[in-house]
């Protein structure tokens, strides 16, 4: 009997070998929705064997750039020059009016004794790589756990909001774009305060969904973060409205949304790395229930 | 084994790296799609399927796919390609291109069908995905699949002498 079975697993063992292939597949898939520290861990292990040899080959490639960029390509640089020289005047210009703009702002707040927000600590970050294929978007950074990094956390740049953090290494991690299917960020537009949430359209786009009809959007409108998600600070960039649709039925409108970093060319990103502050509506939340708790 | 899986690590990275500061930024050939077809046709179905599974763990990993699609997708497209080099010419350019655009084309399926069963999305807004990426990607694999692949076997020799050798010896028996 045992060597009937043994003819039989011969015969069958290619089968045998696939379907413990796409099992296997299926099983790490389930584990990873659920999160298990193992897969986690073995992620971990290999992109610490991958990212060094990553980051080696974006230094080689920025090195070679910057040599072509510096030494090879100064054709324009007059033009370029007059053009920075005025770019500068117009900046200065707008920096006295900010000034300004600040010590007026501080003179208020005083007025209406306003307590000082202090922004987050945050770590500037190495794009390292981005993502292999092309239905997703992510980019991969020169900072980990050893850096303070956790799962989550809000990736930013002067410019704007970037993503979060998703998977961890000691000393690499991978940053999930807002402009990734996966991504969602609680945001509003800055002109009307109406809130919606948005979603990443893949390439170098942004969809705001549960907009309201009701609200009044327009193209060119910008849309910050509302700090209520917990991961992004209130008031930092996302992007602007290129398109408003609102001929289709439902309660909601639609409106697509050019973020306002350029996701294709990152290379330096800041990572948040301490968790912000309880949000207002939460805080009220909780003096609600402490006052019925006394009663 | 390890030497392809190190190769299998250097095209990822080239993927990651150089190839993403082509001036058509996102459009790019799949390099370890490339590799994932070549092994196919090198190496027998278990130690060459686990090879697959493993670049498309690799894949998953650097990506932002929380799911593991690749892990899934890699070892099926290597599977396949075993399936059909022996039923198919595939020593010409545009044979060797037209099998690598067919199973790109095949792969971005597969995942399109995967994101959908998993996490739900509103088809509408992948559909365009597919003129703007999949299709120019699987064309430019297409393109790119002859050139890798005569470089592949001109390393083949010394790259995967033992299996190259495994395989002719297999293929002679009776």
């Amino acid at each position: 009997m045992r060597v009937r079975d043994f003819f039989i697993v011969r015969r069958y063992y290619l089968f045998i070998f696939i379907t413990l292939l796409l099992l296997l597949a299926l099983v790490l898939m389930s584990l990873r929705a659920k999160e298990r520290k193992g897969v986690e861990f073995f992620d971990a292990l290999l992109m610490e064997v991958c990212a060094p040899a990553q980051k080696a080959s974006t230094f080689v490639i920025k090195t070679v750039q910057g040599t072509f960029g510096r030494y090879v390509f100064l054709v324009n640089l007059e033009k370029e020059n007059r053009m920075l020289k005025q770019k500068i005047a117009e900046l200065q210009t707008e920096s006295h009016r900010m000034e300004e703009m600040r010590l007026a702002n501080e003179r208020l707040k005083q007025l209406l004794q306003f307590r000082e927000k202090n922004f987050p600590p945050m770590i500037g970050a190495e794009v390292i790589g981005q993502d292999p294929s092309s239905w997703f978007k992510s980019v991969t950074v020169d900072k980990g756990e050893r850096d303070g990094v956790k799962k989550g956390m809000a990736v930013i740049s002067p410019a704007g909001v970037i993503g979060r953090t998703l998977k961890i290494a000691p000393h690499y991690a991978t940053v999930l774009l807002i402009t990734d299917y996966n991504s969602a960020v609680d945001s509003i537009v800055q002109r009307t305060r109406a809130k919606a949430i948005v979603e990443g359209k893949g390439e170098n786009r942004c969809q705001l969904k549960y907009l309201l009809r009701t609200e009044e959007v327009a193209v060119g409108d910008a849309v910050v973060t509302s700090g209520l998600g917990g991961n992004f600070p209130k008031g930092l960039m996302v992007g602007q409205v290129k398109k408003v649709d609102k001929k289709g039925h439902g309660v909601f409108q639609y409106a697509e949304l050019v973020p306002s970093v350029d996701m294709t060319r990152l290379e330096e990103v800041f990572i948040i790395v301490e968790p912000l502050p309880p949000s207002a509506p939460r805080e009220e939340k909780k003096v609600k229930k402490g006052k019925k708790g006394k009663k | 084994m390890i030497f392809p899986l190190l190769v299998g690590i250097f095209f990822l990275i080239l993927q990651t790296t150089l190839l993403s500061y082509s001036p058509i930024q996102r459009v790019r050939p799949d390099l370890l799609l490339i590799f994932t077809l070549y092994l196919a046709f090198l190496f027998p179905p278990i130690s060459g399927g686990i090879l697959a599974f493993l670049m498309g763990y690799l894949m998953d990993l650097f990506s932002g796919n929380t799911l593991g699609f690749y892990t899934v997708s890699r070892p099926l497209v290597f599977l396949a390609a075993q399936f059909f080099k022996e039923r198919f010419y595939l020593e010409g350019f545009s044979f060797q291109s037209l099998f690598a655009f067919a199973f790109n084309l095949l792969e971005g399926i597969l995942i399109f069908i995967l994101m959908n069963a998993v996490q739900p999305l509103p088809l509408g807004d992948l559909y365009p995905l597919f003129f703007r990426f999949l299709l120019p990607q699987s064309f430019l694999t297409g393109l790119a699949t002859p050139l890798l692949f005569f470089v592949f076997q001109k390393g083949s020799s010394l790259l995967f002498r033992q299996p190259e050798r495994e395989i002719k010896e297999g293929g002679y028996r009776p």
